[in-house]
């Protein structure tokens, strides 16, 4: 090593010190200690008596966890599959340009960026059983249910406004990534392909969609790592839904507290999400 | 695709279009709409009010007068005895005069202001710094640096809750007011400084190293290069960055809830709508109105910020 390089060496170390050290002491150290935390019993006080593996086959044994489990899996289904497909609807319908576009762009972005306390409001309001214009619209003016239903109030269906939500709320940033693929494709594929006989729905096979193939993935795989620890969007909408990470928050902070409990829910959660990265970090990423 | 070239493609594209701005638009229409309307109006599934209502708009930004309360003739009574001491008077009026009913608006946002704005500010110089040195300069441990980054970006708050409060109560910091600002100051670095790392990280690759490197010729040290080509350069890149850690700070509510419930002197903004919601003082145009008066700020931020994302330059970067 030269000086020069030894120099360079130490100036990066200088500049990415307070980094490291503020993630390591309230990211990493708190990862590691929370795996502490599932073999104890914890007091909200911070008292903590060592219980072994308590915590895991309570959790495991505990219908609860796995209805959480189950709601979390038809909400991640709902969700990854709803915002990848209207994400890919929208990026093919705007790929052209046209005017006034980036005026509609403006409106599209717009609930991918609203604070969730914010707009849920607007959705519960929507859903409002005696005010809401959705129970009108269904009831009044199709006549397509009996009666006025509160479908925010019981969860089966409250799982299913919850997914739409999210699917209204992140389809932009799924657009986002799949239009700028998509404007990269050059023209010459699709006129080869129209020599070669297809249609546009043939095009859209043979060309757009393998070329698509990469940044698709890339969206589904981000949908899972974010969703599998969403809790604002499912908790301030309709708190009656439980995810894993509500289930977790109930277990940690109310009712009958057992933060060890909630501690070990976590560990189970942060092995699936090392899964989703790994798989990110090494298919996807170039980082 | 549909066709543009005919006139019912054109026709079907203009419907496909309106249909996706209107699903996109409609709930904030219906926050609006619901703010401005009376309360006989709600049930009406028409977006525009009959009557036009301000009264909540007025009532958050403190423009209505202060309702006198009438004070019961009993207790008028215990208070014009002259036996007691007037500390002990003026705490019983106190308590039969506070609006128990008004809701602090302005104090959260400063609140919300304060933690976002703050927490942004300095997660963005520590982004600099960080994503300079992972980006331009050699040094052993640089992947795994980078790599670590990614990592701690995508984990979730849910999974730090338990431990972050354990080890707040642990330091002492969780069962007091101040303490809890400042996890809660601290928190909002830690979520926003991985995404400014990985935003600037991407950009400062696509400058040229050969202007940093004149510079350095022409007798500036790294760190003179840095301030005085770097910088200026990334500008629009660190105002993006900047309300981009702004935004998540102002939407945050997880942590806000876990360490800030007990102290409604510094709740932020979403915390201070949720208590609102479940109390009794919920009434739907005032939580429309304060809605409105969050969302704001962030659709400000937005629109300035858009102009510097356009051609989705942050790729796969973005969190949510």
């Amino acid at each position: 090593m030269t000086p020069l390089e030894r120099a360079e060496a130490r100036f990066g170390w200088k500049l990415v010190a307070p980094t490291i050290l503020v993630l390591s002491l309230l990211i990493i150290y708190p990862l590691v200690y929370n795996i502490y935390l599932s073999f104890f019993d914890v007091q909200l006080n911070g008292d903590k008596t060592f219980v072994g593996f308590a915590n895991y086959t309570k959790l495991l044994t505990n219908s609860a966890y796995y209805s959480a489990i189950g709601t979390t899996g038809l909400y991640l289904f709902g969700t990854v599959a709803g915002t990848t497909l209207l994400g890919l609807a929208m990026a093919l319908l705007l790929k052209e340009p046209f005017k006034g576009r980036g005026l509609v762009n403006a409106a599209i972005m717009l609930p991918y960026v609203a604070p969730v306390i914010s707009v849920v409001f607007g959705w519960q309001f929507l859903f409002d059983p005696i005010s809401g214009v959705v129970n009108y619209v269904f009831v009044d003016v199709l006549g397509l249910w009996s009666e006025r239903a509160n479908l925010i109030g019981d969860p089966d269906s409250a799982l299913w406004v919850v997914v739409i939500f999210d699917v209204w709320k992140h389809a932009p940033i799924a657009y986002m990534l799949i239009l700028s693929k998509l404007v990269s494709i050059s023209k010459d594929q699709y006129e080869a392909a129209s020599i070669d006989g297809y249609g546009p729905i043939g095009r859209f096979f043979h060309v757009t969609l393998p070329e698509l193939h990469f940044v698709l993935a890339t969206v589904i795989l981000l949908r899972l790592i974010w969703n599998l620890n969403r809790f604002e969007d499912v908790y301030l909408l309709a708190p009656n839904v439980e995810t894993l990470p509500i289930f977790t928050y109930y277990q940690a902070f109310t009712g009958v507290i057992d933060q060890g409990l909630a501690a070990a829910t976590s560990v189970i959660q942060l092995g699936v999400l090392c899964v989703f990265i790994w798989f990110y970090i090494k298919k996807v990423m170039k980082w | 695709m549909l066709g543009k070239r005919t006139i019912k493609g054109r026709i079907a594209f203009v419907i496909a279009v309106a249909a996706l701005v209107a699903f996109s638009l409609l709930p904030f229409a219906q926050i609006l709409s619901t703010s401005l309307k009376h309360q006989f109006d709600w049930g009406n599934p028409s977006l525009i009010p009959q009557k036009l209502n301000l009264e909540a708009y007025k009532e958050l930004m403190g423009l209505t007068e202060v309702q006198k309360v009438e004070i019961p003739a009993a207790i008028q009574k215990i208070l014009d005895n002259p036996n007691l001491p007037q500390d002990k008077k003026d705490a019983i009026a106190a308590k039969y005069t506070a609006n128990d009913n008004l809701f602090p608006f302005g104090k959260y946002m400063l609140n919300s202001v304060i933690f976002s704005v703050g927490a942004a500010a300095i997660s963005l110089i520590l982004a600099v710094m960080g994503a300079y040195a992972i980006s331009r300069l050699r040094f052993k441990g640089q992947t795994v640096i980078q790599r670590s980054v990614l990592f701690v970006y995508m984990v979730g708050g849910v999974l730090l809750m338990v431990p972050l409060y354990q080890m707040a109560m642990n330091a002492g910091l969780a069962s007091t007011m101040w303490g809890s600002a400042i996890c809660i100051f601290l928190i909002y670095i830690v979520q926003t400084l991985p995404v400014g790392m990985y935003m600037l990280g991407n950009y400062f690759r696509g400058i040229p190293f050969a202007l940093e490197e004149a510079a350095m010729m022409d007798g500036c040290s790294r760190k003179e290069a840095i301030i005085t080509v770097v910088l200026p350069l990334s500008l629009p890149m660190l105002a993006t960055v900047f309300i981009y850690c702004f935004i998540i700070g102002w939407n945050e509510y997880l942590f806000a809830s876990v360490f800030l419930k007990q102290y409604p002197e510094f709740h932020t903004l979403p915390l201070a709508l949720q208590e609102l919601f479940v109390s009794k003082n919920a009434i739907w145009d005032r939580i429309m109105a304060a809605s409105m008066l969050t969302l704001a700020p962030i659709v400000v931020c937005f629109l300035l910020a858009s102009r510097f994302m356009k051609g989705g330059q942050t790729e796969g970067g973005v969190k949510g």
